[in-house]
């Protein structure tokens, strides 16, 4: 819930910033480390944006692969969430290169002219 | 009209949780971030740790959905205790982070212990602006929650096995830990105790200890400055390492 209520500040930003007086669809990208359910997620957001500028929006959920980076050798490799070795040199110390942030990346919105 | 943005959802948590380092690094604290199932033993741990630690100072933020009773379990055992209920809410954000150290003089303190809602999915998410990252696994859980909750697990710098006094009479699989491990995370320290036994407790207080000297000499470096307050003694003793720490498999498992 505490993610679906981030987002609606951030769309309620954007939509000032942009006159918008309707919020119609959000697209967000959501990494597979997050673990967030896209079902549960769109939810929170329909509950979060009931009675904000983006109420009744369709909310688009993309899901990203995990990408990690070996912090002992450098070797960046696509994983999964329950494995993290390395597999050059099978040391499991990792930073994570993708599919470990949830980013709202498209948002269509209706301005007074349209 | 389409807007194309890329802004990270948690950036906002993710602020607020820079800004609580800078606040903790300011005034010295070492954070640490406990995360757990409930009833691993987290409060038992501070109970049993905080007076090993003396003569330094540790003040706990303590996460629950309801009541005041771990609070009142570390009442007159930590110099400060502040209680976060939640509500409804899963896990600590760094906003309540930053709340509760509003009502803690950060000056009169060496460690904060930020005790997180017994969960093991949704705390990991959350950067509250700690230092480090402490994970709990009780025998009475089970050996395969390494694999099961590997989010918990991947960005901890200390795993403590705790309970281990229990693992005689249970079915615990300490081997098949180690080996979850070696693919969750082979950087962090292991550690195996049992706060009511008191059973591997000096190895944790030790690494402790150990942090709290890097940190110090890592944040008196960031001030460009000498020192300050609190930190001298520590900043120059040598302390052992904590048996079992490191990354070599090897060492791991004595149960």
């Amino acid at each position: 819930m505490s993610i679906a209520l981030s987002l609606v500040e951030q769309l309620q930003r954007l939509a000032a910033e942009h006159q918008a007086v309707r919020i119609t669809e959000v697209e967000v990208r959501c990494g597979v480390l997050r673990q967030v359910a896209p079902a549960a997620l769109e939810l929170a957001f329909t509950a979060a944006t009931a009675e904000t500028v983006a109420a009744g929006a369709n909310l688009k959920v993309i899901e990203e692969g995990l990408v990690a980076r070996c912090r002992a050798c450098g070797t960046e490799f696509a994983t999964e969430i329950d494995d993290y070795s390395c597999p050059t040199c099978q040391q499991a110390d990792v930073e994570f290169v993708a599919g470990h942030d949830i980013v709202l990346t498209a948002v269509v919105c209706e301005t007074p002219d349209r | 009209m389409k807007i194309k943005v890329i802004e990270s959802v948690l950036k906002a948590n993710d602020a607020v949780a820079q800004a609580n380092r800078a606040r903790l690094d300011a005034a010295g604290v070492l954070a640490l971030n406990l995360m757990s199932a409930p009833g691993s033993g987290k409060t038992t741990l501070l109970e049993k740790t905080i007076p090993a630690l003396v003569p330094q100072r540790c003040a706990v933020l303590v996460g629950d959905l309801q009541t005041t009773r771990d609070a009142e379990r570390l009442d007159g055992i930590a110099a400060e205790v502040v209680q976060i209920n939640t509500g409804t809410g899963c896990h600590l954000t760094a906003t309540q982070v930053a709340a509760g150290l509003t009502s803690l003089d950060l000056s009169g303190i060496d460690y904060l212990f930020i005790e997180n809602v017994g969960n093991m999915v949704c705390p990991a998410a959350f950067d509250l602006g700690e230092h480090l990252r402490v994970a709990l696994l009780s025998t009475p859980e089970g050996s395969d929650k390494v694999a099961k909750y590997p989010t918990l697990f991947q960005p901890a710098d200390a795993i403590l096995l705790t309970k281990v006094d229990l693992s005689a009479i249970l079915d615990f699989r300490s081997r098949k830990v180690y080996e979850d491990l070696s693919r969750v995370n082979s950087r962090a320290v292991l550690l195996e105790l049992s706060a009511q036994t008191g059973l591997g407790m000096e190895p944790w207080v030790t690494w402790l200890r150990q942090q709290r000297c890097e940190h110090a000499g890592v944040a008196a470096a960031r001030r460009a400055q000498p020192p300050g307050r609190g930190g001298g003694a520590l900043e120059t003793e040598e302390l052992p390492r904590p048996a079992h720490a490191g990354p070599d498999l090897s060492q791991r498992g004595s149960l």
